[in-house]
């Protein structure tokens, strides 16, 4: 039947946090109190100067959390307890955020983050097949998460994937061991493929003979 | 074809352009924005008007109406610009904001000062982290340049300007769930009314445009809206930038000017499916868009006209499907994609996409009748509608055109994998596979 | 009122209420999830009541459409039930339809709109999600996360009401789910109102699961008697005993809302630990005795005291046993010395300028108020339902709340003025407002400058919430009125002062004659008695034979805890009307009535915003218990005082008879609601006059920090009381013995977070408590839950490692 693949629980149902109980030995957590909550200096002023650019503090809630998230590679209990207490505001309120977001993640899945877009425009141009042989390819590395993506708005480069932020593609199937490799050693990823690189593809949008990269 | 030359795209790839050196030096910050500041902000909001700019978001709804519905008055109102662009297919917000995101601030700075408003966020999704890096030291050389702060090229007009990042949630793109998220809540859509104009970010209000809407603002300031509203077709005027994806041989964002023969894009501008390949289905405006077929092709691409034919411009982001794709997956990874992102705050989205994944798969692997056919449009009848926002209407739209504009195709799918299962499991069906069917037949 | 049409019926409702609350003015019903206007805004998430109104081409939510003249709208239509089925059964697709084993059948929104509303069908053959259920949320209260529909009212709750924010939504779509950070328990001061607010069974009473159907339960309204708060409950009753308590929404009093130990209360009514017999101690022990025997002893006892008796009526007493009790006091015993207080809070002047109908604000005025001034007092420990009220005044229309404490106070982030002072300074800060208000701004300390700005100019409608440790000091009282004439809030409707005393009928039994200054009515009385504390003293000093307790344990609660104990020791009677077996009691009573619980209590009591408020009987007195009317009439007997009450509405005429501001009313008047001052202004005149308190001297600063000690402020948990510590599911909330220190003082004193201290107050009160270390105490303060030590300085030492550990915390026996 496996290979029917008729997922009973498996998806849509079956989500961490669903079957876990409180653990009534802990005490309810509420605001952390400066007092007795070691924030690193560097990340309380990341977090205040977030807070500065707003009219309301929470609104530096997902700025605060990612950089919180930068330093910890996930958004642990303890990077939540940070924020929360920088914030004044409870990790619940926090974790409710967060786990809204598929970019925060609330469980520690690899710190070098590599999405493969497979919504329908990479799906038509081999996207899925990507992620397959990609997360293959990278195999077990706690550090590494490679996961399958909403559209990450780069169709035009599909297949593609976003490397801790850098899009590169499209993706072809020669490419996939090169950039394995470049991700577990944390090298710039296919330099030849990364968008940023990339001219316009409309002929009328360059009078002049199209120029190699903007930067 | 149009001869329309490119506004916004013009000498896209102009080295540095992305810098305030290069973009003044092609006038950027220049003459117009003097002339807007010095206007009236009534009379900038008629000028909006007269160009009959409709919303590059999605909605295409007027901007200078929207502009105008923002109430006068001393109290604090905001300008949002909506660089979430997560609608699958679209991507041209984002080269514009990589290539020439002084045209964007430009936008906000008159936009601005047109609705009253004294502080302006761009909401980007945080996936764009190379733009979003490429926006900040744009904010900051604008600031540094005195086109943003206090007292903006003298003219008494004060403007903050921030560049907010998201962390990646579709619905952060509809206008309310922008604003919760902005707000450092849970993206969830709002009830409307009442409508951001009037209790937007922070209950105060707000004035919510997509970053190429905004982008064409200073456009429209140095051209004049009558002139503007030239160009393009009736009810749609302008230029577009449409995002062309899928199977077509030059994937890429283009300007054409509204009214295009759809055809002269998909072919002309993209190069068409491959050799030997037709187009089976397209998405005339994103994901959300009811699909079209190749019988439609010859549409002029203008919102009114696909709204005619039973669907819609929405974000411009055109993607094709040929004949060798099964529609069926299509209508999946559709389908997985909505319940993936609905925020779950409302009941027919939230359970609808969710039943409407499961129903699929089932017919996918060969496990359903064409009863589940019925039942499935049925459902999306349900949806449509009945939500708070639109992102269930947006997945039910589609997948309802799917399913009726392709029921045989479903059908004969439905067919061809039950025989193979019978096949493969012999007389003996596995009892997970008994239990199922028993339960359908 | 606009008109509007539904279903063709013509139809009149107040403008601007929702359709969903219109529709019910032509007896239409919309079904809802999601609406519940207590929750604040609607949220229009569950889609129920999606209506049809003529020129609107998309179907809209009652529940967030306001009715406007001239609208036409439909519920009846084929489109309008397409939608409603389509709702009902998009909700049931994933919920577990185990009705038979569900604690809500029978009552359940879902169950009811789904055979009103719903198809009746489901075209559903996906196989049904499964959980592990039911999982603890708390102690309190259980979850069931396949049977939630996620209509936002428990997370609402927890975050725009209690603003507590520990219950949240995590993850999105589908895959949403109640939960808290990180498997922390759900515990907060209110948490059990989610279990009333949840529509389906997903959240359900731990102490109420399985215990009844609603068939075989009965409502009856009473009032909770645990705090001067008063809510309005009903208590479910199955064979004479509380299954569980709910909230009869008042909105003059609670809004609405309980708190858990009022919630929750209830199970110490049903435990062994309840004294449940007349008894009398003998060779050492307590033990039962007969009702004759224990009264006579009692009465003989009183005789040979020969009026060396101090009497204290505590806060769970009601307005005719107190009344009762100053007659017989005053009449059997001849003495005055009988109080009703914790602290003495001033004289008959000063007690009837601050209780001046003139200058009374209400509950529901903390919630319009321009101002509100929270001055010497924590609501949530105090009044605990204040807290809400306060919060839903700050983020729903905008109050300006101001906090004067001297211990932070949880409403310190909804304030925008908050003023630190040293624990004791709380007469000297009100003496200080006073005087910066009336000097027209000429010196007012600077600490003080915003706050007394904001009072001036923030709007005429200024509720001063004060607690009576304001009052400990006389110039409290005087600075209250002062304050108060200085705003001109005498006479003026949605301002004035609120008193939150310590106990709970603390103001019917001023009322009611318990004080040594006053009668009934406050009249004054010809030889002023000892007040609380002159007892204490009067008791320690052998002065007094006989202590007669009346529902108070000052060894629980009182101050000066040594002197009680003192006291209590040298009486050679010490007659107590208790439930619970506290320490007093056990260690020092020697004859002991039992005492009705709230639900059994009948008679009046007095809110302190001036609301007359009735109790009713709910079930049968357990055991020998008898009605405290009884007990006292008997008493009256043996001692030759007649009393003329058989029954217990003969007491409360006697009492409405004998206080003139009580005149007009009557039991039946009173009803479910409670009635303030009934006959209006005549009834205030018949308040008697005040004279008015000369302007306030300014106390001396409390002492100042020497030899490394610290200034003490001690404060009383809502989770004190013998209720919490009996209940069995309140019992894991009893409260702890913590020291709160700032960070400044534990470093000076090498102690950190967790540290186990001991706490001297150098004159025989000592107690083992735990470090609590938090920022937002000031330096040079510590705080100390109870009356176990005395201020005004103490010292923190860290306990040697090689001490015991603590003991375990004694239960009651
Ligand atoms: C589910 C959903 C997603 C949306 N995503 C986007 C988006 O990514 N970018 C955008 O500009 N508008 C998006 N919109 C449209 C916005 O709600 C809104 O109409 C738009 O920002 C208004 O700007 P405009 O008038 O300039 O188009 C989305 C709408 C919905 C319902
Ligand atoms: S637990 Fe109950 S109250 Fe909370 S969201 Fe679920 S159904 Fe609503
Ligand atoms: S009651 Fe109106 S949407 Fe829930």
């Amino acid at each position: 039947m496996a290979s029917m693949d008729v997922k009973r629980f498996s998806h849509g149902s079956r989500v961490p946090g669903w079957d876990d109980s409180v653990d009534l030995s802990k005490d309810p957590q509420e605001v952390p109190d400066p007092a007795t909550t070691p924030v690193p200096a560097e990340l309380r002023a990341t977090i205040e100067a977030h807070i500065a650019k707003y009219p309301d503090r929470r609104s530096a809630a997902i700025p605060a959390l990612a950089a919180a998230q930068e330093l910890h590679g996930w958004c642990s209990p303890e990077a939540f307890i940070q924020v929360a207490c920088v914030m004044r505001l409870t990790p619940a309120y926090l974790i409710a955020v967060a786990s809204f977001y598929d970019m925060l993640d609330t469980r520690p899945l690899g710190h070098k983050r590599v999405y493969v877009c497979t919504n329908i425009s990479c799906s038509l141009r081999g996207g899925r097949k990507l992620l397959a042989e990609l997360s293959e390819a990278i195999g077990d590395d706690p550090d590494v998460q490679v996961r399958g993506f909403e559209c990450l708005g780069a169709c035009d480069i599909a297949p593609m994937a976003s490397i801790d932020g850098v899009f590169v593609g499209p993706i072809e199937d020669g490419e996939v061991a090169e950039l394995a490799q470049q991700v577990r050693d944390g090298a710039d990823p296919l330099p030849a493929k990364q968008l940023l690189k990339r001219p316009s593809a409309d002929p009328h949008a360059n009078t002049r003979a199209p120029q190699e990269g903007t930067e | 074809m149009s001869t329309q030359q490119p506004l916004i795209f013009s000498e896209i790839d102009e080295p540095g352009l992305n810098t305030i050196d290069v973009y003044k030096r092609r006038g950027g910050y220049g003459e117009r924005l003097r002339k807007a500041l010095t206007m009236p902000p009534e009379a900038l909001v008629e000028e909006l008007k007269a160009s009959g700019l409709r919303g590059r978001g999605g909605a295409g709804f007027s901007m200078g109406m929207k502009a105008s519905f923002i109430p006068k008055g001393a109290m604090d109102k905001y300008l949002v610009c909506n660089a979430d662009e997560s609608e699958p297919g679209t991507f041209k917000d984002r080269e514009l904001m990589q290539k020439i995101p002084h045209l964007l601030i430009e936008g906000m700075i008159i936009a601005a000062y047109a609705a009253g408003a004294n502080r302006a966020f761009i909401f980007i999704r945080g996936e764009y982290v190379q733009q979003a890096d490429i926006l900040d030291a744009a904010v900051a050389e604008a600031y540094d340049a005195g086109l943003l702060g206090e007292n903006i090229l003298g003219n008494n007009f004060d403007l903050s300007l921030a560049v907010h990042r998201g962390a990646g949630a579709y619905i952060c793109g509809e206008e309310t769930g922008l604003l919760d998220s902005l707000e450092g809540k849970r993206g969830n859509p709002r009830l409307k009314p009442p409508f951001p104009a009037n209790q937007g970010l922070y209950q105060g209000p707000t004035l919510i445009n997509n970053v190429e809407t905004l982008a064409t603002v200073p456009l429209i300031v140095e051209m004049g809206g009558a002139e503007y509203a030239k160009i393009g077709a009736e009810g749609s005027t302008g230029t577009k930038l449409i995002s062309i994806s899928g199977n077509v041989q030059r994937p890429g964002n283009y300007e054409i000017e509204l009214g295009m023969s759809s055809r002269d894009i998909i072919y002309g501008l993209a190069g068409g499916p491959g050799e030997g390949r037709e187009i089976k289905l397209w998405f005339p405006g994103g994901s959300s868009s009811p699909v079209l077929t190749k019988d439609d092709l010859d549409l002029p691409y203008d919102f009114n006209t696909l709204a005619k034919a039973g669907s819609m411009l929405g974000s411009g982001a055109i993607i094709v499907v040929d004949d060798t794709n099964s529609v069926v997956d299509v209508c999946l990874w559709l389908a997985e994609f909505y319940r993936h992102e609905s925020c779950g705050k409302c009941t027919p989205c939230r359970e609808g996409t969710n039943w409407t994944v499961k129903m699929l798969e089932r017919i996918q692997s060969g496990l359903a009748t064409p009863m589940d056919l019925d039942i499935m449009a049925s459902v999306q009848e349900q949806i449509i509608g009945n939500c708070l926002c639109v992102l269930g209407d947006a997945m039910a739209m589609p997948v309802g055109s799917m399913v009726a504009k392709f029921r045989d195709e479903f059908e004969a799918h439905i067919e061809a994998a039950r025989a193979a299962n019978l096949e493969t499991v012999g007389d003996e069906p596995a009892p997970e596979l008994a239990l199922l069917q028993g339960a359908v037949l | 009122m606009v008109t509007f049409s539904i279903d063709g019926r013509e139809v009149t409702a107040p403008e601007n209420i929702m359709l969903v609350d219109g529709a019910k003015y032509g007896d239409v019903e919309i079904p809802v999830f999601c609406y519940e206007p207590k929750l604040g805004q609607p949220v229009g998430a569950c889609r129920m009541c999606l209506v049809e109104i003529e020129g609107i081409p998309k179907l809209q939510t009652g529940c967030s459409t306001p009715v406007k003249d001239g609208m036409v709208v439909h519920t009846q239509t084929d489109r309008v039930k397409t939608a409603q089925q389509a709702v009902v059964e998009f909700l049931l697709i994933n919920h577990p339809l185990d009705c038979p084993v569900c604690d809500k059948g029978g009552e359940c929104p879902l169950q009811d709109i789904s055979f009103g509303w719903g198809g009746g069908r489901s075209r559903f053959i996906e196989p049904k999600r499964h959980f592990e259920k039911p999982l603890e949320l708390s102690p309190l209260v259980a979850i069931d996360r396949e049977r939630c529909i996620l209509c936002y009212r428990c997370v609402r709750f927890s975050q725009e009401i209690s603003e507590d924010y520990q219950l949240v939504f995590q993850e999105r779509g589908a895959h949403t789910f109640v939960g808290t950070f990180d498997g922390h328990p759900y515990v907060a001061p209110f948490s059990g109102n989610i279990i009333e607010l949840c529509p389906v069974g997903a959240l359900t009473s731990q102490p109420y699961r399985f215990r009844a159907r609603p068939w075989d339960i009965e409502g009856a309204g009473g009032v909770c008697t645990l705090c001067p708060g008063q809510c309005n409950v009903t208590f479910t009753v199955r064979d004479e005993r509380v299954l569980r308590v709910l909230g009869r929404d008042n909105a003059e009093v609670d809004d609405g809302w309980l708190c858990d130990r009022g919630r929750f209360g209830y199970q110490a009514i049903h435990v062994d630990e309840r004294i449940t017999h007349p008894m009398v101690r003998d060779g050492g022990e307590l033990r039962p005795v007969s009702w004759d025997r224990a009264l006579d002893d009692a009465a003989a006892a009183l005789r040979r005291a020969g009026g060396k008796v101090g009497v204290l009526a505590g806060g769970g007493t009601s307005n005719e046993e107190g009344f009762l009790l100053q007659k017989i006091v005053r009449d059997g015993l001849g003495t005055n010395d009988l109080d009703s207080r914790v602290f003495d809070s001033g004289d008959r002047d000063a007690t009837l300028a601050l209780h001046d109908p003139a200058l009374q604000a209400t509950v529901a005025d903390l919630e319009f108020a321009h101002t509100v001034l929270v001055l010497g007092v924590e609501p949530v420990d105090d009044m605990p339902i204040l807290d809400l009220r306060i919060r839903k005044g700050v983020r729903r229309h905008r109050v300006n709340l101001a906090i004067a404490t001297a211990r932070p106070s949880s409403l310190d982030a909804n304030a925008k003025q908050v003023v630190r002072f040293a624990p004791g300074d709380e007469a000297r800060a009100a003496a200080l407002i006073a005087g910066a208000l009336s000097s027209a701004g000429s010196d007012v300390p600077d600490e003080l400058a915003e706050l007394v700005a904001q009072l001036r100019d923030g709007g005429e409608d200024v509720v001063i919430l004060y607690g009576e440790r304001v009052l400990a000091d006389p110039a409290g009282a005087a600075a209250l009125v002062a304050i108060a004439d200085a705003l001109n809030l005498r006479g003026r409707d949605g301002a004035g002062l609120l008193g939150v005393p310590s106990t709970a009928n603390a103001r019917g039994l001023r009322e009611a004659g318990v004080l040594p200054f006053s009668g009934p009515g406050l009249a004054p009385v010809d030889r002023p008695g000892r007040s609380t504390s002159e007892i204490a003293g009067a008791a320690a000093a052998g002065e007094l034979a006989a202590l007669w307790l009346v529902g108070t344990d000052p060894l629980e609660t009182h101050p000066e805890r040594s002197t009680w104990a003192a006291g209590l020791e040298r009486a050679s009677t010490v007659i107590a009307h208790a439930g619970y077996l506290t320490a007093g009691v056990l260690e020092h009573a020697t004859i002991v009535f039992p005492t009705e619980s709230h639900a059994e209590h009948e008679g009046t009591i007095v809110h302190p915003d001036g609301r007359v408020q009735r109790l009713r009987q709910a079930i049968a007195r357990p055991g020998e218990v008898r009605a405290g009317w009884w007990i006292l009439s008997e008493l009256a007997k043996r001692l030759d005082v007649d009393l003329r009450v058989l029954t217990g509405p003969m007491a409360s005429s006697q009492l409405f008879a004998a206080v003139p501001f009580y005149a007009g009313l009557s039991l039946d008047a009173i009803g479910g609601k409670g009635l303030r001052w009934p006959a209006g202004a005549s009834a205030a005149a018949a308040w008697p006059a005040v004279t008015a308190p000369g302007a306030p001297e300014v106390p001396a600063p409390a002492a100042e920090v020497e030899d490394g000690r610290l200034r003490l402020g001690t404060y009383r948990s809502i989770w004190a009381g013998p209720e919490v510590a009996a209940s069995p599911a309140l019992q894991f909330l009893r409260a702890r013995t913590r020291v709160e220190l700032s960070p400044h003082d534990a470093q000076r004193l090498d102690l950190f977070d967790g540290d186990k201290v001991t706490v001297g107050d150098g004159r025989g009160g000592v107690v083992r408590a735990t470090a609590s270390v938090r920022a937002a105490i000031p330096a040079g303060s510590a705080f100390v839950e109870g009356n176990g030590v005395a201020g005004p300085l103490v010292d923190v030492r860290k306990r040697p490692a090689t001490e015991p550990a603590d003991p375990e915390p004694v239960a009651l026996s």
